[in-house]
């Protein structure tokens, strides 16, 4: 089974990505914990390419796919713009206290968390980020 | 995401009701000021009837407890659902509230 969602780099667009995942959710049959997870990682991991991919430009396109056989379960994030490789990403230190904690920096490492594997390559000027359920 | 402030007995309550994802957190920033500007008393946060947080909401959270601790007041949180202390529990967030 595949599905594809087509997001432009808008923050406004970010609420498609959580309606297009519990609609996968009611059609692929998924456990709510894994929805809420699954929303959760592919939300930051799409905000980070709007971030860091396409810094200035506006109205890019990033295309999510999500492909589920019986073997197999993983989502690939794809967009055109700069180069940018999540998985190099530095670890934040969550033990420090409050008054220590740097504000931010927590995306890509929520994605590491909640997902088993990500992978990164760089293919025909795209960036392309597979997220492993 | 709406958010609703009261205040009894000098404790400010934040009630937040709905997802705070990415593109909420933008007006939820502006609609908790008031709760900023008072950091200097107790803040109950009410999440019973949030549904989502992403890392911008996280964040904003943060900011608020750096607040209280510069301004001597204290941030509560209470009823968050299992998925959103899960979060709290990875990022290490949980070790920085007081949770109800």
């Amino acid at each position: 089974m595949t599905e594809t969602l087509h997001l432009i780099n808008d923050i406004h667009d970010v609420p498609k990505l959580g309606a297009w995942v519990e609609g996968l959710g009611e059609k692929w049959e998924l456990p709510m914990p894994q929805v809420f997870n699954l929303n959760l990682a592919l939300e930051e991991a799409v905000v980070n390419v709007m971030n860091y991919a396409y810094p200035h430009e506006k109205g890019k396109p990033i295309t999510v796919t999500a492909n589920k056989d019986s073997e197999a379960f993983y989502f690939v994030i794809e967009d055109e713009g700069i180069p940018f490789d999540p998985t190099k990403a530095e670890n934040p230190d969550i033990t420090l206290d409050a008054d220590e904690r740097p504000i931010g920096g927590l995306g890509i490492f929520l994605v590491q968390e909640l997902m088993s594997r990500i992978s990164y390559e760089r293919k025909d000027n795209k960036n392309i980020l597979s997220l492993y359920v | 995401m709406k958010l609703e402030i009261k205040e009894k007995e000098g404790i400010l309550t934040g009630v937040l009701c709905g997802r705070l994802d990415t593109a909420a957190a933008q007006q939820f920033e502006k609609d908790m000021q008031p709760l900023m500007g008072q950091a200097n008393k107790p803040i109950v946060l009410d999440c019973t009837q949030l549904d989502f947080i992403s890392s911008s909401g996280l964040r904003l959270f943060l900011a608020l407890r750096k607040q209280t601790l510069a301004k001597g007041g204290s941030v509560t949180i209470k009823g968050v659902n299992p998925e959103i202390k899960q979060v709290f529990t990875i990022t290490g967030f949980f070790s920085l509230f007081n949770f109800e």
